[in-house]
C-alpha cells in the first residue's frame, strides 16, 4: 500500500537522521518562497534543486520518485490545459473554432498565467514530497508538539495514524474475500459489494475501537500518551546549507521580481 | 506457596445474553503456571478478563492477594499494574505509532518519572529480545515481533501475574516455541503465568495445573496428566488427548506396564519405552551436557563449536538466542532444550547449551533430578570461553581435563 510504502521510504532515506526541524525549515521555506514568487522561474529552480537533492544525496529511487510525481502531474496538466483557454489578456496567439458558436483562444496572458501555475504546483509538490520522503510521520509528531499544537490533537493523530494501517488491512481483506466470490463482476454487483464492504468496515472499526479502550485500560491509562524524544540534535552541518539555499532562493525571487530573470 | 488470585462462586451473564460464567471457584498460587483450556465459547476470555478487573462478576467474589478486588478507578489501576493482560490480537493491543512509545505507555501512565520510564522500557525490550526496535513502527513488524512488543508493553509495568489470552494463536510453530520459552523464562523469574488455549499439546507439557472449562463451568482442575488423562472428559470439552498421553495409554492397554507418573515430555516417554525394552537401545556411556554462559563478549565460542564433531547446540533464553544469531551459530534446539540434550546424552552424544545468568543453574538441577529418578549418569560441565583455549569444567573439578584448542 502507498502509505506504508511512503513511510518505509522515509524510514530508509539517507536524510532520516537529520533533525525534522531542519527539514521542515527547508520544506516550508521553499513552499512560501514558491508561493510568493510572481515569476515561474523561482518555483522551477526550487523544484529542480530539491528533486536533485532527493535523488542524489537522499538516495530516493528515481523510479519511485517519478511515479509519485506522476500523480500531481496528471492532475496539473489537465487543469492547466483548461486554464489556457479560460484566462484572457494580451495578444491572441492561437485561435480554434470547433463549432460555429464556440471559439477557443489562447492569449499571451493565458500562457504566462498557465506556466506560473504549472511551475508553482511543481515547486510546491516537490517541497512537500521532500518532507514526506525523508521524515517518518512519527518524527513529525514531535515537531508538532514543539510547535505548540494542542497535545490532545496530537494524541488523537497518533492513534489515527496507528489505525490507518489496521483499518486499511481489514478493508483489503474484505475486498479480497469479495473478489474471490466474484463480488465485483457486474456494475450492480460492484455497488452492492462496495456498500457491504463499507458496512463491514464500520463494524470491525467499531470493535477495534472497543478493543482500544480495553487495551488502554489494561495498561492503566491515565491521560498520558508518552512521546519518543528526539535523539538527533540540530546540526550546523545540515542547517547551514538549508539556510544558504533559502537565501539563494530568496535572491532568485528578488531578481525575478525586479525583472532580471525571465522564463518567457 | 501463598494464593495470589482466587475466585469464589463467581457468576456473570452478558447483557441480554446467556450466562457466560456460571458459579466458578478456584485459586491460583504465586509462581504457578496455569493453562485455562476449553473449546471456543467456553468462557476462557471472560474468566481471564475478570482476573484483572476488566469484567466485574454479577455475583461472587474475586480476590487478589487475599483481598477482595475493589472496582473503583484507583484500585483497578493498581490491580491492572500488578496483573498484566496480553490480548490475543497484538495489533489491537499496540496503541502507539512506535515501539518505544507503546512499551512506555504503561509506565508513563502509572506515573513513573522520565528516567524510570526509560529504564523500564529498555529493560523490557531487552527481555523480549527487541533491543534497537525503539523507533520501528508496529505495522512493519512480523507477527512474532508484534507479540513481543505487546508482551514488553505489559512487562514494563513490572506485574506479578501475567495473563495471556491465546498466546500462540497467530504464530508459526517456531514463533510459538519462542513465546512459550519466554513464558518459561518469566515464570522462572518468579512471575505467575496464566494462559488460555485450546492447543492441548502446547498446554500439556508446559502447565503446572490445567483448568478445563466448558459452558462457563469448570469441568476439571488438576495436574495436566490427570486433567487430560480422562478421554471422556476431554471429548466432552471438545479437546483431544495430548499425543504423549495417548501413546502412554495405548501402551498400557496393550499390557505394557506403565509407571504411575505419566510422561510429560518425549524424554519421559523414551525412558518408559527403554524400560520396557530393558536396555535394548544404546548401552554405551552417556554423553556430556556442556553449559556456556554467553554474557561475556569473547569470540572463542564459534571456533570451539567447530572443533567438536557431533556437538549439538541449544539456546535457552532470549539473550542466548541473540548471541547465537550474532555469531552465526547453527542452533538445533530452542525449546525444551534441557530435555532434548538429555535425550542426546542418553544416545552417547554431547551437546552444548548456551544461556545466561541464573538459567545456567537450572540445567544442572534438571539433569540431576533426572539422573536421580532414572539411575543414569549424565555429566554436566561448564564451558569457560573466557580463557584460551576454552576449558570444560566438570562439577567439583578444578583442572582443565578437556581443554580443546581453537
Amino acid at each position: 500500500m502507498l502509505e506504508d510504502l511512503l513511510d518505509s521510504v522515509a524510514q530508509q532515506s539517507a536524510f532520516r537522521h537529520i533533525h525534522p526541524g531542519t527539514k521542515l525549515v527547508l520544506c516550508l521555506g521553499s513552499l512560501v518562497i514558491c508561493l510568493l514568487s510572481p515569476s515561474p522561474v523561482v518555483p522551477l529552480v526550487s523544484g529542480i534543486v530539491l528533486s536533485v537533492v532527493l535523488i542524489v544525496p537522499a538516495r530516493i529511487s528515481p523510479l519511485l520518485y517519478g511515479e509519485l510525481l506522476l500523480g500531481p502531474a496528471v492532475f496539473t496538466v489537465t487543469s492547466v490545459m483548461i486554464l489556457l483557454f479560460l484566462v484572457g489578456g494580451g495578444a491572441v496567439v492561437w485561435q480554434f473554432s470547433p463549432a460555429p458558436w464556440l471559439v477557443l483562444t489562447v492569449t499571451e496572458g493565458a500562457i504566462r498565467e498557465s506556466t506560473l501555475v504549472l511551475c508553482r504546483v511543481f515547486g510546491c509538490s516537490v517541497a512537500l514530497f521532500f518532507i514526506v520522503l525523508t521524515t517518518p510521520m512519527t518524527d513529525l509528531f514531535n515537531s508538532m508538539k514543539r510547535a505548540g499544537i494542542p497535545i490532545e490533537l496530537i494524541d488523537l493523530m497518533m492513534i489515527v495514524y496507528r489505525y490507518i494501517f489496521i483499518v486499511y488491512d481489514q478493508a483489503v481483506e474484505i475486498w479480497r474475500a469479495q473478489v474471490m466470490r466474484l463480488g465485483y463482476g457486474r456494475p450492480a454487483e460492484a455497488i452492492r459489494s462496495f456498500s457491504t464492504l463499507c458496512g463491514m468496515l464500520f463494524i470491525t472499526s467499531w470493535n477495534a475501537g472497543e478493543d482500544l479502550v480495553r487495551a488502554m485500560d489494561c495498561r492503566c491509562y491515565n491521560g498520558v500518551f508518552p512521546s519518543l524524544e528526539q535523539t538527533e540534535p540540530v546540526r550546523m552541518r545540515s542547517l547551514v546549507p538549508v539556510l544558504a539555499y533559502l537565501v539563494f532562493l530568496g535572491g532568485v525571487l528578488f531578481m525575478a521580481s525586479a525583472g532580471a530573470v525571465r522564463l518567457l | 506457596m501463598s494464593v495470589i488470585l482466587e475466585a469464589r462462586d463467581i457468576r456473570y451473564r452478558y447483557p441480554r445474553g446467556r450466562e457466560a460464567i456460571s458459579g466458578i471457584s478456584f485459586h491460583i498460587r504465586k509462581g504457578e503456571k496455569i493453562a485455562l483450556v476449553g473449546p471456543n465459547g467456553a468462557g476462557k476470555s471472560t474468566l481471564l478478563q475478570m482476573l484483572n478487573g476488566m469484567i466485574r462478576p454479577d455475583s461472587g467474589t474475586m480476590l487478589f492477594d487475599n483481598n477482595p478486588i475493589r472496582y473503583d478507578t484507583s484500585s483497578l489501576r493498581e490491580l491492572r499494574r500488578r496483573v498484566g493482560y496480553v490480548l490475543q490480537n497484538a495489533d489491537r493491543q499496540i496503541i502507539a505509532p512506535t515501539v518505544w512509545q507503546d512499551v512506555a505507555f504503561g509506565p508513563a501512565n502509572v506515573g513513573y518519572d522520565e528516567e524510570t520510564v526509560k529504564r523500564k522500557v529498555a529493560e523490557s525490550l531487552r527481555h523480549v529480545g527487541l533491543e534497537g526496535f525503539d523507533r520501528r513502527v508496529p505495522h512493519q513488524l512480523s507477527g512474532g515481533e508484534k507479540k513481543r512488543v505487546a508482551i514488553a508493553g505489559i512487562l514494563s509495568m513490572d506485574p506479578d501475574v501475567l495473563i495471556f489470552d491465546e498466546p500462540t494463536s497467530d504464530l508459526d510453530p517456531a514463533g510459538s516455541e519462542d513465546i512459550m520459552e519466554l513464558l518459561d523464562e518469566l515464570n522462572h523469574e518468579g512471575k505467575t503465568v496464566i494462559i488460555s488455549t485450546h492447543d492441548v499439546d502446547l498446554a500439556y507439557p508446559w502447565a503446572d495445573r490445567a483448568i478445563l472449562l466448558l459452558d462457563g463451568g469448570i469441568l476439571r482442575e488438576d495436574r495436566p496428566e490427570v486433567a487430560f488423562g480422562n478421554p471422556g472428559l476431554v471429548r466432552k470439552a471438545h479437546l483431544s488427548v495430548p499425543a504423549l498421553l495417548e501413546l502412554s495409554m495405548e501402551l498400557g492397554r496393550r499390557g505394557y506396564a506403565q509407571p504411575d507418573r505419566k510422561p510429560r515430555s518425549v524424554l519421559d516417554m523414551v525412558e518408559i519405552i527403554e524400560n520396557l525394552l530393558q536396555g535394548a537401545g544404546w548401552n554405551g556411556a552417556c554423553g556430556t551436557i556442556m553449559v556456556c554462559d554467553v554474557d561475556g563478549d569473547d569470540c572463542l565460542l564459534p571456533a570451539f563449536i567447530a572443533s567438536r564433531e557431533n556437538l549439538a547446540v541449544g539456546t535457552m533464553g532470549t539473550r542466548a538466542k541473540q548471541r547465537a544469531q550474532k555469531d552465526g551459530l547453527v542452533v538445533e534446539f530452542t525449546y525444551g532444550v534441557i530435555d532434548k540434550c538429555i535425550l542426546r546424552a542418553l544416545r552417547g552424544q554431547d551437546s552444548l547449551i548456551l544461556t545466561t545468568g541464573s538459567m545456567a543453574g537450572r540445567v544442572a538441577l534438571r539433569v540431576g533430578l533426572y539422573c536421580r529418578e532414572s539411575g543414569n549418569t549424565i555429566r554436566v560441565a561448564r564451558l569457560d570461553t573466557t580463557v584460551r583455549p576454552p576449558v570444560v569444567r566438570f562439577q567439583g573439578d578444578k583442572g582443565n581435563d578437556e581443554g580443546s584448542g581453537s
